[in-house]
């Protein structure tokens, strides 16, 4: 006979293995679901009690006026706007592959770095101011091309060999890259920051709808909303925009229909290139000052955005994008105010990381995503 | 059609050369001597593009599904083309760069500094200069090209060669220290003058190490066979003798290192150890378990804060009260038990939430974890805790009955003590039904936990045992500064410590060490390239997931799973379409003779 | 022969009622019931995409379900994750075989022992003799449901990566792990799947041996009318997410519905 299992050893017996277990009730006990409630509850409860005790605050005592808010709102709307332009690449890079392109956050101050010798140059030859708009454009247009480049050669040099490499290498590949990038562009122009001119046309306030805003904050309002529009309709009714669809619901498939799926994909970093390029140039206008590790922070608030609303939908990652700008402008004031900490713009980025950590373990999914099932 | 392959590898050769140069890795350099006069780093940096070109070129080529060898002379003719074109696309932007004026180009890329044209134009005019440079580079490449195409018992001994010759040009600062410890004569290996190796001791360093490699290969093989059997060595030794003598030689290198090498070495080596064992302990999480996490430095600076409170430390603060907000009065020895137990805690606190998320996004929230953390403890809020921007001072030096680890070479002990210990600790976990869940889980969680492994607890426990040993780390880290700032715990240790692990190999604890070593020790010898570490660090990274994605010193299994997936999906394919293949059922023939 | 009526609990060891789950719209189980009794093969059956492999998934707790109960030896499974279910008796394999492809065979069968064995950190790293021996004790049992299938997996083959064995041996690894877990039922999805003429009827001789030799009771969803014949107490056929017939072989495969459901609507709709 063949060796069987009878006469295990687990009992020593003639009986077959039948192994007797128990749950107890504590097992038997949905953790997770408990510890996500408590920490909602926490969470919710700091929010709610920092917000109420900020609003309870006079101004004497470190509250903030009427006024105030406002200007934070718009501050974050406009911040928002270009962690928005930042998402999209994120966003579309990750519809088609899957993939978190960590080092998007150093496209764009690839962009931003590139133009700022265009920029400045024509600061020093006067024509920044002669006709601002000739000059900004050729300078977008010069941090499209570097944002562009750099995006189409990561794809080309880091990505494309692990195209199908387990999740994790890419994003690791990403991180080296991330390194790689913003240690370059340090080797190239030097660790220290450098001044982004502003043409005069774009200093001051303006008034819209009875509400003061500054001028840059609205040019990037308005660009930033023209580029989703463009966007949206871009990927909704071309062919390449098609094409984008249909890699990125199914590779294997759009590559038998006949669409070149190498192409697609260099494409989509493109796009996110462009993005980025546009937005790296409104950023810089808008902080005045252009620096190696300026991608870093911005990168991981647009990252959050993106997820926040959805990661790999376009209109996802616009939403996600004004809620992390609004977030992280209004939310220190707002909530930690109220507990007398000192100082709360410093911990802007903490807030984002923290919204981050929040979405990922309760709304993996995003805002406007279901929580999707994998396939067994 | 092969020729505009080779033209392309070349031009991209070319186009690394011009970003060596415009970051500055040529131009600086002019004056750090390898070997000789002739020899300079600089040099090195601006052929080495040319001469990989050739190394590519001549590489075997898949044609038709079979794997076809260059002979010689082809192998020779492609590495030239690659390599003059590499050369040509350097020279090309050297004499576009004098036709603008590198004075013009200065303001922006900051490195084209005179140095650099006048080193580009090897003194001549930049004509001239350029006709040397396409030479000079078609050399190099066609060594590259021959190299390749040579059989392995020429190939191996000769890259073994070079590769130890170059490294020890680059220990200039290291090996004349140690020389001089030991009382041994150094002039006749380095230059008195530049530091570099000379002429006579770089043609016997390369002897040596040709040698030796050449035991390694299967020529040596005889030669190892009567080694081994006249050694007395039982047959079915694990390892080849030449493997053992290393690994010996390696762990009494370990011990001895501080004493030959004095203490300003020995300072350095420390900060490899901390770093070893960060890696020790985030080869735990990413390594075995498969967590990618980017927020280690979490553990890092709890740690080293919680190390400090523990210890009885200062703030570094003027005009607020010196003793933070927590402060206790504990031996280090009694402390660390602490630190770590707080360190797991915090792990299973933090991890209890986002372990269930998938891979890609447990990384970026553990990423948001970290950077929450350089945040807060450099925020003006927690000022009266850990001290704010200015931090800490006055850490515990860890004295046994007076007897100090402040000082680097005894720091090296006391760090090389933990270092064991936690390399054994995770030795025994990944060899145990501990190991085999983690195993289990990073291939495929969801399996894993249909086959009754409760990946969350596991999870947790890496996390945990991970924590503990980062926040070990931090502690050493902590004793071995004597002070902490939040500079210290910024994201980049995070990924420092990634790495090294990556680069040594994931899941492999000597390649933990060896990735250490590089990656930390040797920029902290090498002071003029401190600059570039990081840069260096980005492109290691990059360059091991596309290229070798086992790492180094590769853990087997891990290797296997990163390689051959492929062919075992193939083969799997192969198996379908066949239905099971008849020789299977029998065993392999090398196991019945 | 099994003894299914050697008392009242024994009867169901599984008891599955109403039991729906969704994907979107789409209702991949939508009130199912059935239930298994002890020592039994039972043979579940249905066109491709009529919820067989979801009711595993919702059963071992991959999926939880939308609606329903599924009770393990009178007491509630649902809700618990997949490990627990595994511990409480029910193993399973997959349509798609889930091998860990770079553990050896050894270590593959030595996972299904996991959950019966405990030793921790301290015990791993000191190497408690306690800890020795249920590391022994895990090894000879792996060995033993890797020999359930004779030479095919055992000896030189121990030491050998899941990824260099043929399909039909990953089928059979990967049913020595399930078996290793020390399971008191079994469920099996399409076993047969992929294997040719020869093995498909081997591994009927295999599936009848589960329940005589070692006491399984064990579900199989399968294609290969063969090897339902072969082996079932008794058949339910699914289709669409509910049990549209049940009983002998006999009895199921002249079921009107069932042979409307294989040939007739669903292939012209
Ligand atoms: N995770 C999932 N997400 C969405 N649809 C699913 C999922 N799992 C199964 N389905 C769908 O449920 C239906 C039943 O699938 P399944 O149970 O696999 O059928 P089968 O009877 O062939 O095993 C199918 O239409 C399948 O596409
Ligand atoms: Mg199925």
């Amino acid at each position: 006979m063949a060796p069987s299992l009878r006469g295990g050893t687990l009992a020593g017996t003639e009986a077959p293995h039948v192994a007797v277990a128990r749950l107890g009730r504590f097992e038997r006990l949905p953790w997770r679901r408990i510890i996500l409630v408590v920490l909602g509850i926490v969470v919710g409860g700091v929010v709610v009690l920092g917000t109420l005790r900020t609003l309870g605050l006079d101004r004497v005592e470190g509250g903030y006026s009427g006024g105030a808010w406002r200007d934070f709102i718009v501050q974050g709307a406009a911040q928002g706007a270009i962690f928005a332009m930042i998402a999209l690449g994120y966003s579309l890079v990750y519809g088609i592959l899957r993939m978190i392109n960590f080092a998007h956050g150093e496209v764009f101050m690839a962009g931003a770095f590139g133009s700022f010798f265009f920029a400045d140059a024509y600061a020093k030859s006067g024509f920044l101011n002669r006709s601002p708009l000739l000059a900004l454009a050729i300078v977008t247009l010069v941090a499209v091309a570097v944002s562009v480049g750099t995006a189409v050669l990561l794809e080309r040099l880091a990505y494309r060999p692990l195209r199908n490499a387990p999740r994790l290498v890419p994003l690791i590949t990403a991180i080296g890259a991330t390194l790689f990038l913003q240690n370059a562009f340090r080797g190239f122009f030097g660790p220290q920051p450098y001044g982004y001119p502003k043409p005069t046309v774009l200093a001051g306030n303006i008034t819209v709808l009875g509400v003061q805003i500054q001028r840059t904050q609205l040019l990037v309002l308005v660009v930033a909303v023209i580029c989703m529009i463009v966007l949206q309709w871009f990927v909704a009714t071309t062919r390449t925009g098609r094409s984008m669809r249909a890699v990125a619901q199914d590779r294997e498939i759009a590559s038998l229909m006949g669409i070149n799926v190498d192409r697609v994909i260099v494409v989509t970093f493109a796009i996110g290139g462009v993005l980025a390029g546009i937005a790296g140039v409104l950023f810089s206008l808008s902080f005045e000052q252009v620096q190696f590790t300026m991608g870093f922070r911005p990168g991981i608030a647009a990252f959050t955005a993106a997820v926040l609303g959805g990661i790999g939908s376009i209109g996802g990652a616009a939403l996600g994008g004004f809620v992390i700008g609004l977030l992280q402008a209004v939310g220190p004031p707002l909530i930690l105010t109220g507990f007398g900490i000192p100082s709360v713009f410093s911990l802007k980025d903490a807030f984002v990381f923290l919204v981050l950590v929040l979405v990922l373990v309760f709304r993996p999914g995003g805002l406007l995503g279901t929580g999707e099932a994998e396939k067994v | 059609m092969a020729a505009r392959r080779w033209v392309r590898t070349g031009a991209f050769a070319g186009i690394v050369t011009i970003f060596l140069a415009l970051v500055g890795l040529i131009g600086g350099f002019t004056d750090v001597f390898l070997i000789g006069d002739e020899v300079t780093f600089a040099g090195l940096m601006l052929l080495l593009p040319a001469f990989v070109a050739g190394f590519v070129a001549a590489a075997p080529r898949i044609e038709g599904g079979e794997r076809r060898e260059m002979s010689l002379g082809e192998a020779a003719v492609a590495a030239a083309v690659a390599a003059a074109s590499a050369g040509f696309v350097f020279a090309l932007a050297v004499l576009f760069t004098d036709l603008i004026g590198d004075e013009r180009i200065r303001p922006i890329f900051l490195n084209v500094s005179p140095s650099l044209m006048e080193f580009v134009a090897f003194g001549q005019s930049t004509v001239v200069g350029a006709v040397i440079l396409v030479a000079l580079s078609t050399m190099a490449g066609v060594l590259g090209g021959v190299l390749r195409a040579a059989p392995p018992v020429i190939r191996r001994p000769v890259t073994a060669a070079v590769v130890v010759t170059v490294l020890f040009g680059f220990l200039q600062r290291v090996i004349p220290i140690a020389l001089d410890q030991l009382s041994l004569e150094r002039d006749w290996l380095y230059h008195p003058i530049h530091d570099g190796l000379t002429w006579v001791g770089a043609a016997v360093v390369a002897a040596i190490s040709a040698g030796i490699s050449l035991l390694n290969t299967r020529f040596g093989a005889r030669v190892r066979g009567s080694l081994s059997s006249s050694i007395g060595g039982r047959s079915g030794l694990a390892m080849s003798p030449v493997r053992l003598i290393a690994s010996v030689a390696a762990v009494a290198l370990l011990i001895a290192a501080p004493l030959l090498l004095g203490s300003v070495i020995s300072e350095v080596l420390g900060t490899v150890m901390v770093f070893a064992l960060l890696g020790i302990g985030l080869n735990i999480v990413v390594g075995y378990a498969g967590l990618l996490d980017l927020g280690y430095v979490f553990f890092f600076a709890l740690g080293a804060y919680s190390l400090a409170l523990l210890t009885g430390a200062t703030l570094n603060v003027y005009g607020v009260p010196p003793d933070p907000a927590i402060s206790g009065d504990l031996n280090f020895y009694i402390a660390i038990p602490i630190v770590m137990l707080i360190a797991a805690a915090a792990g299973l606190l933090v991890g209890a939430p986002v372990l269930r998320l998938r891979g890609d996004y447990l990384a970026l929230v553990t990423l948001g974890l970290g950077e929450m953390v350089t945040v807060l403890v450099g925020s003006p809020w927690l000022v009266p805790l850990v001290g704010g921007p200015s931090g800490m001072r006055g850490i515990t030096d860890a004295a046994i009955g007076g007897f100090a680890f402040r000082d680097p070479q005894r720091f090296y002990y006391l760090a090389l003590a933990f270092v064991a210990l936690a390399a054994f600790l995770s030795w025994r976990l990944a060899t145990s039904r501990i190991g085999r869940a983690w195993t289990a889980m990073r291939e495929d969680e969801q399996t894993a936990d249909a086959m009754g492994i409760s990946t969350t607890r596991f999870k947790l426990l890496a996390f945990a045992i991970g924590g503990a040993i980062g926040s070990l780390g931090g502690a050493l880290f902590a004793v071995k500064i004597g002070s902490l700032t939040p500079a210290s715990f910024q994201v980049i240790v995070s990924i420092q410590v990634l790495g090294l692990v990556i680069l040594g190999g994931l899941g492999s604890i000597p390649g933990v060490l060896v990735g250490a070593l590089v990656l930390v020790g040797l920029p902290g010898l090498l002071r003029e390239f401190e600059e570039y570490r990081f840069l260096a660090y980005g492109a290691a990274v990059v360059a091991v997931m596309v290229l070798r994605p086992q790492g180094l010193v590769p853990n087997v299994r891990r290797s296997r799973e990163l390689q051959e997936e492929e062919r075992a999906q193939d083969e799997w394919a192969k198996a379908v379409e066949e239905g099971e293949t008849p020789g299977e059922l029998g065993p392999p023939a090398e196991v019945t003779t | 022969m099994s003894d299914p009526a050697r008392s009242p609990s024994a009867d169901a060891v599984l008891e599955v009622r109403g039991l729906e789950k969704h994907f979107g719209g789409l209702y991949a189980l939508s009130g199912l019931d059935m239930e298994v009794r002890r020592g039994e093969i039972v043979s579940v059956i249905g066109p491709n995409g009529a919820g067989k492999s979801t009711l595993f998934n919702v059963i071992t707790g991959i999926y939880e379900p939308d609606a329903g109960d599924i009770r393990y030896q009178g007491s509630t499974i649902v809700g618990l994750r997949p490990h627990q279910v595994v511990k409480l008796g029910i193993a399973r394999t997959f349509q798609s075989v889930r091998l860990f492809a770079n553990m050896t065979i050894l270590e593959n069968a030595m996972v299904g022992q996991h959950c019966r064995s405990k030793g921790g950190v301290f015990g791993s790293i000191v190497r408690t003799p306690g800890v020795r021996a249920e590391e022994d004790r895990i090894r000879q049992r792996a060995e033993e449901a890797l020999s359930f299938f004779g030479k095919r997996l055992s000896g030189y083959r121990l030491e050998q990566p899941a990824f260099s064995l043929s399909y039909a041996n990953r089928r059979r690894l990967e049913m020595a792990r399930a078996m290793a877990t020390d399971p008191q039922v079994l469920l099996l999805d399409e076993p047969t799947a992929g294997m040719n003429p020869r093995e498909t009827l081997e591994l009927r001789d295999h599936i009848v041996r589960m329940r005589d030799e070692l006491g399984l009771t064990v579900v199989v969803i399968e294609h290969d009318m063969r090897v339902v014949k072969g082996v079932s107490d008794r058949v339910i056929a699914c289709d669409y997410g509910q049990k549209i017939a049940e009983g002998t072989y006999e009895e199921v495969a002249n079921d009107e519905r069932v042979i409307e459901a294989y040939l007739g609507t669903k292939a012209a709709g």
